[in-house]
């Protein structure tokens, strides 16, 4: 199988837009993203070099902070961008078709960024192979790995599928299927956790892939809507999926984001009280300003600009809750000693932030440059030929 | 001295401790009790338990909880050590990935630093709290002037020295052990012979001579969250 002009750009066009970027013609995004990267690796060097202790605000009273935040929600959009490609080509086919192969390489991309923020997490990423040597099959962390790595294997065969014109049913609903039990996984990851009571429930698994959808759907909208632009496409024919996927995908997390609170309302467990903590900024946060009011945005208006801008809402809005999500677990405190504080606070210190922003710019340079490079119009082109 | 029956606490546990040790391990069961009336909180556990495993700021293998129990005006203070409660049913080891947390067979819970990734899922998973990060804090800033801060401490009877982030245990998930390092020696717990209200106790409890099974087979024993379902090893005597 060819690689270069079909798997990754030609030869030729690599050179042209690596030299494009050379000599400043790269545009202003790229140019930022490139800056985001070079700064984020910076950190992420720094971790490795002077070692958490000097680098990262988690402790043990919160074990797990931004870069487990920016973990799952790279996680859970790449899940997105592949149900975006799955429900794009059953029920949208030629309206989604232009977009096939960006989303489905921004669901490797972000598949990537998320494993990338979680190797500056793990206190010894170095020791990986004992998930090879002693697995543990009790673990939904062991399960999740195992599940990560068929995920991957099947959103790769998929690329290839596209970027080949031999798209098979059978890979796209294996990917759709694969990526439904990696997910759930993740999410069992958290509601399995008896002891924490803001995690601890079944909601949970289904949760994640609800969220999973409404992010990927806001990424893919952006690229949709910008690929539209750039392509010069009839933005009210080939953007209609995108404003149905994303109100369903507001609504669906309306739904769980809802019940959760309310069940947890209701608990009279050791730690429920999290939920009485966390139920204003759950309301105002996590279902008003993320939720409804860009559903709200939704209806305003069809225009491509718009639904970019509102996807970019969403995944701002969104990064927030996934922290919100995580961090919350810890805030009521197991064991109080001494003086420890009746909820527990937490600020992410400037390295994890620049995990965070490494992670994004690692996507967007990659995505960008491809773009430039003509990556996603191999497979349009050929089906043209 | 503590007596009981006319003799020392400490010699009685020693004695119960020389008699577990010449059985096979499987058939040993270590336990703690802890005499919630006779805990003074003076904290003498927790500096022994540091000075023992040399643990690193923010890391306790043995806090002292002080809580106020009953409503004003009908309150009084009460202390609650907390070690890990080398759960018969444990939460934190199910979840670990690669299997570097595990309960051997007298019962105890141990972490393998050598194969543990510090993915941190166990301290989540604990309802205790009772493990903790090593990220490489030390007391003293610049470790390589302070030999003290990369001693060996010789926990689970092999040598961890934390020369940098990359030398275990740093890196590691971390929790008390109930010194099986000196258990083994034939040395009691470190908490158990600094308590100065003599109030902990440790030993075999399936040894029916032992002091420890004799004081849990009162009435007057709880356990600590025992509502989870983890089956902890760690009797409070109220």
């Amino acid at each position: 199988m060819e690689i270069f002009g079909v798997l990754v750009p030609t030869k030729e066009k690599i050179v042209s837009t690596l030299t494009d970027v050379a000599t400043g013609k790269g545009g202003l995004p790229l140019y930022i993203s490139i800056f985001g990267m070079l700064i984020g690796f910076a950190a992420i060097a720094s971790i490795f070099i002077q070692g958490h202790g000097h680098t990262i605000n988690t402790s043990n009273n919160i074990p797990w902070g931004l870069q487990i935040t920016t973990y799952i929600y790279f996680v859970l959009i790449s899940t997105g961008c592949t149900f975006v490609n799955f429900f794009g080509y059953v029920f949208f086919p030629q309206q989604y078709k232009p977009f096939a192969s960006r989303v489905i390489f921004l669901g490797i991309m972000t598949a990537a960024a998320a494993f990338f923020s979680l190797a500056t997490e793990m206190g010894r990423i170095d020791r990986m192979y004992n998930f090879l040597l002693s697995p543990n099959p009790k673990s939904p962390m062991f399960w999740m790995s195992v599940w990560y790595t068929a995920y991957f294997v099947m959103i790769v065969l998929e690329y290839i599928n596209i970027q080949t014109n031999k798209h098979s049913n059978k890979v796209m609903w294996g990917a759709f299927f694969v990526a439904v039990i990696t997910h759930s996984t993740l999410g069992s990851l958290l509601g399995a956790v008896s002891s924490r009571a803001y995690y601890y429930s079944a909601l949970l698994p289904i949760y994640f892939l609800f969220i999973a959808f409404l992010t990927g759907c806001a990424l893919t909208a952006i690229v949709a809507a910008l690929t539209v632009k750039q392509l010069k496409l009839d933005a009210n024919f080939h953007l209609e999926p995108f404003f149905k996927f994303l109100k369903i995908g507001l609504g669906l997390a309306f739904l769980l984001g809802f019940w959760r609170s309310a069940i947890g309302l209701a608990g009279h467990v050791d730690g429920s009280e999290v939920f009485s903590l966390t139920l204003m900024n759950n309301i105002v946060f996590g279902l008003g300003i993320a939720v409804v009011v860009p559903y709200v945005m939704l209806t305003l208006s069809r225009n491509a600009s718009w639904l970019a801008f509102t996807g970019l809402f969403i995944m701002v809005t969104q990064l927030k809750t996934r922290n919100d999500l995580v961090v919350g677990g810890f805030k009521v405190p197991l064991f109080r000693v001494y003086d420890m504080p009746e909820t527990i606070t937490y600020m992410p210190s400037m390295h994890e932030f620049l995990v965070l922003v490494a992670s994004v710019s690692l996507v967007s340079v990659l995505y960008i440059l491809c773009e430039k490079a003509g990556l996603f119009e191999i497979a349009n082109s050929k089906e043209a030929h | 001295m503590e007596q009981f029956d006319d003799k020392d606490i400490l010699d009685i546990m020693h004695e119960d401790l020389q008699r577990a040790l010449k059985k096979e391990r499987k058939d040993r069961r270590w336990a703690m009790a802890i005499d919630l009336k006779k805990c003074i909180g003076c904290h003498a556990c927790t500096t022994g338990c540091m000075s023992e495993n040399l643990t690193p700021p923010d890391i306790h293998y043995r806090p002292v909880k002080e809580e106020e129990i009953g409503e004003y005006p009908n309150t009084s203070m009460r202390f609650l050590p907390r070690p890990c409660m080398q759960c018969d049913a444990p939460t934190c080891t199910p979840v670990c990935p690669v299997t570097a947390t595990y309960k051997r067979d007298d019962g105890i819970v141990t972490i393998d630093y050598k194969k543990c990734i510090g993915c941190r899922y166990c301290l989540v998973a604990c309802p205790y709290a009772a493990r903790s990060a090593d990220v490489g804090h030390y007391y003293t800033g610049d470790f390589r002037e302070k030999t003290y801060e990369v001693e060996n401490s010789g926990e689970y009877g092999k040598t961890f020295k934390r020369k940098s982030h990359w030398h275990s245990p740093v890196g590691n998930a971390r929790k008390c052990h109930f010194c099986i390092h000196r258990v083994e020696k034939g040395e009691l717990t470190r908490c158990t012979t600094t308590c100065l209200g003599h109030a902990t106790f440790f030993g075999d409890i399936n040894d029916p001579k032992a002091l420890i099974t004799k004081l849990i087979s009162k009435g007057n024993v709880i356990k600590y969250k025992e509502d989870l379902g983890t089956k902890p090893m760690v009797y409070y005597i109220t």
